[in-house]
C-alpha cells in the first residue's frame, strides 16, 4: 500500500504526457505541453535548492539561461549533430557555473543569499547584451537546428523532451529519497543540528545548488531546441522568478508539485494571455489566492486539509521514556 | 587520573561582556559532572567555545592529546564530542524515528549517498531501533517530532546525540522546564545512560536536586569564572558558592 503510494504520482506523470499523444491535441497543444515538461524540470531542479534544502535563489534563470546559450552557441559553431551531447554540455556548462557561484553566495544566509544570487544572474544577463558576437544580444540565437531524428513535427520533439525530463526527474528523485536528500531536507528545519550530527552545512548546500543548476542547464538546453531559438529574456529576473513561482503554486514540500505548477503558470498565460496583455497581472492574482488558500501548494493540499494535525498538536503525547 | 578533556585559560568576551573568564578545567574520563550558576554566568558560552560553535578569545581545548581549540564543529563532532540542546534542537518535521535514523545515517558515514534509498542501511535501521528502545522512545517513534511534550523533545534532542555514540556528552540543562515527575525519570535515564554507555557526561544544570543526586564533581561558573570546583559535600558547605549562587535554599 505504502509502496503504491510512492509510486501514484508516476503513474499519474505517464498516464498524463504518453496519454496526450494518445489524445492528438494536435501541434499546439503538443507544443504548449513540451514547455510545461521542459519548465517542469526546470521547477523540480529548482525545488531542490527552494522547498527541500530551504535556499532561496533568485538566480536560477542563470543556470537555466546558461544551458540554453551553450547548447544553442554549440549547434551554431558546429553542426546539429551532436545536439544531445551539447545539451549534455550545457548542463555540465551550468553546473560549473554554478560551483563558483555557489561558494561565493551560500557564505550568506536569508535575503543576502537570495539578493546576491540575483545580482549574479542579472550580471549575466547584462553580459549577453555586451557579448553581442556570441549571443546575438538583444536578438538572441535565432535557427537552432536540430538533428534530423528530432526534426520535423512537434511530436518527436516532445517525445525526445519527455524522454530527457523523465530521466532527469527520476535522477533527482532518488536523489531526495537518498541519505544526501534527508540531509538536505533537514538543514532546512535545523541547519545547527545538521552541524551537531558532524555534517558540514556549507557543503551540502553547496553540492545541492550544483545538482539543482545542473539540471536546470539540461531544462535550458532542451528549451534552445523547441523553438530554435533563445534569447536574453531566459536569463531575465522574471525566469527566476518563474521558478519560485511554479514551485510555490504546485507545493513545494512536495517532490511533483512543482510539474503542477509549471502547467498552471504555462495554462494561464496560454489562457489568459489571449484575451489581455495584462496576464502577469493575472498570475499574481493567482499566486496570491494560492497562498492564501493552500499555504502548501496545490499538492500539498492534503497535508493541512484535515484539522487531526492541529488537535493532535494540542493534546500533547506523552512517551514512556526512560524505562 | 588522565583528563580526557582539558581546557586551559579559555576566555571569551562579548563587547564589554567578560563569558569566559580564564577558565582552567580538567574533565576525567567516565566521570558525571555538573556546572552550576546564575543565569548569563556563561555557561552555554563554555559549551559553545568547546564545541567549536563559536571561537574563543584566548586559550586552549585539548581532547585525548589533540589541540581542538579551533577545529569546525562538525569535526569536533566526528572526534567524539556530542552535545544536546538547552533548547531541545531537533527535525520538527520529522518523526522521531527518522530524527534518529539521520543521526545514525551520519555514526555510519553514510549521509553522502546520493543514489541509494535512505531505508538501504541496515546498520542504521538496526542501531535507531537500539537507541529507541534504550531511551524509551520506541513507543512514539511514528510521531512527528512538533506534536511530543516539551520533556520528551528533550529526551530526542539527548537520543539524537547519544545515536552518534559520543565518548563525552555535554547536555545543556536536560530538565530545563520540565514538571517535577519528569526531572526524576530524566534524573534516573542520564545515570543509566551514563553508566551503560561508559560515557563522560558533563552537564548544565539549575535543579539542585538533580546536581546534588548525580554528580560527582560539581563546578561553579559565576561571571564567566570557576569559582569553585570539588565533590557535591565540598560545593555544598563552600562558602562563596552559597553567597554567590546556592543561597538559602541550600539543602
Ligand atoms: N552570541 C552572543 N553574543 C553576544 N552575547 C552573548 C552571546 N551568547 C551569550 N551572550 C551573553 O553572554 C552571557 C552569558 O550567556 P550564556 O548563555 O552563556 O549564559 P548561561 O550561563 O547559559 O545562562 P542561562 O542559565 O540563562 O542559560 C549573557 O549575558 C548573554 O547575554
Ligand atoms: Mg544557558
Amino acid at each position: 500500500m505504502k509502496k503504491i503510494k510512492a509510486y501514484l504520482p508516476w503513474i499519474v506523470y505517464f498516464v498524463f504526457f504518453l496519454g496526450l499523444l494518445v489524445v492528438n491535441p494536435g501541434t499546439h497543444y503538443i507544443h504548449l505541453v513540451s514547455r510545461v515538461i521542459i519548465f517542469g524540470l526546470y521547477a523540480v531542479a529548482f525545488n531542490l535548492l527552494y522547498g527541500t534544502t530551504g535556499l532561496v535563489s533568485f538566480g536560477h534563470a542563470l543556470f537555466y539561461g546558461v544551458g540554453a546559450y551553450i547548447t544553442g552557441m554549440l549547434v551554431k559553431a558546429t553542426s546539429p549533430e551532436f545536439f544531445v551531447l551539447y545539451i549534455l554540455l550545457g548542463a555540465v556548462g551550468a553546473a560549473f557555473v554554478s560551483f563558483f557561484i555557489g561558494l561565493l553566495t551560500l557564505r550568506l544566509t536569508g535575503i543576502y543569499f537570495t539578493m546576491l544570487t540575483l545580482a549574479f544572474a542579472q550580471l549575466v544577463w547584462g553580459l549577453t547584451f555586451k557579448l553581442y558576437n556570441f549571443t546575438g544580444g538583444d536578438d538572441g540565437i535565432q535557427a537552432i537546428a536540430k538533428p534530423e531524428i528530432l526534426s520535423g513535427g512537434v511530436t518527436k520533439y516532445y517525445l525526445f523532451s519527455f524522454a530527457v525530463v523523465t530521466i532527469c526527474i527520476y535522477v533527482l528523485w532518488r536523489i531526495r529519497r537518498s541519505p544526501f536528500g534527508a540531509v538536505l531536507n533537514s538543514i532546512r528545519q535545523n541547519p545547527q543540528r545538521i552541524t551537531f550530527l558532524g555534517l558540514n552545512v556549507y557543503k551540502n548546500q553547496l553540492k545541492a545548488f550544483v545538482i539543482s543548476a545542473f539540471f536546470a542547464g539540461a531544462a535550458g538546453g532542451l528549451y534552445a531546441g523547441l523553438d530554435g531559438s533563445i534569447h536574453p529574456d531566459m536569463l531575465h529576473w522574471p525566469t527566476s522568478g518563474n521558478a519560485i513561482l511554479m514551485a510555490t503554486i504546485g507545493g513545494m514540500g512536495t517532490f511533483f508539485g512543482p510539474i503542477v505548477g509549471a502547467g498552471i503558470l504555462t495554462g494561464l498565460e496560454e489562457i489568459v494571455g489571449k484575451y489581455t496583455e495584462y496576464w502577469s497581472f493575472c498570475i499574481g492574482v493567482v499566486v496570491l489566492i494560492v497562498v492564501l488558500l493552500f499555504p502548501n501548494g496545490v499538492l500539498g493540499i492534503k497535508k493541512i486539509g484535515g484539522s487531526k494535525n492541529n488537535e493532535e498538536k494540542e493534546t500533547e503525547v506523552v512517551c514512556n521514556s526512560g524505562d | 587520573m588522565s583528563a580526557i578533556l582539558e581546557i586551559k585559560n579559555l576566555d571569551k568576551h562579548f563587547g564589554g561582556i567578560h563569558v569566559t573568564n580564564h577558565v582552567n578545567i580538567a574533565f576525567k574520563k567516565g566521570e558525571m559532572s555538573a556546572i552550576i550558576g546564575p543565569n548569563g554566568a556563561g555557561k552555554t558560552t563554555f559549551f559553545n567555545l568547546i564545541t567549536g560553535f563559536i571561537p574563543s578569545d584566548e586559550g586552549t581545548v585539548t581532547y585525548e592529546d589533540r589541540d581542538i581549540t579551533r577545529a569546525r564543529p562538525e569535526n569536533i563532532v566526528k572526534l567524539g564530542i556530542v552535545r544536546a540542546f538547552q533548547v531541545a534542537s531537533v527535525f520538527l518535521e520529522e518523526s522521531v524515528y527518522d530524527n534518529i535514523y539521520l543521526a545514525a545515517l551520519s555514526h555510519f558515514r553514510k549521509n553522502a549517498k546520493v543514489f541509494i534509498n535512505r531505508m538501504a542501511f541496515k546498520d542504521a535501521r538496526e542501531h535507531t531501533e537500539f537507541i529507541l528502545n534504550k531511551i524509551g522512545l520506541f513507543d512514539c517513534r511514528d510521531l512527528k517530532a512538533s506534536e511530543l511534550s516539551h520533556g520528551d523533545m528533550k529526551v530526542l534532542d539527548i537520543a539524537i546525540a547519544l545515536t552518534l555514540q559520543p565518548k563525552i556528552l555535554l547536555l545543556d540543562e536536560p530538565t530545563a522546564g520540565m514538571a517535577p515527575d519528569e526531572r526524576i525519570r530524566m534524573m534516573g535515564l542520564l545515570k543509566e545512560l551514563h553508566e551503560f554507555f561508559q560515557l563522560t557526561t558533563i552537564f548544565i544544570e539549575h535543579d539542585m536536586d538533580m546536581v546534588f543526586g548525580i554528580a560527582e564533581i560539581i563546578r561553579v561558573l559565576v561571571q564567566g569564572q570557576l569559582i569553585a570546583e570539588g565533590p557535591p559535600d565540598y560545593i555544598r558547605n563552600h562558602e562563596t558558592v552559597i553567597e554567590a549562587y546556592l543561597g538559602k535554599e541550600v539543602l
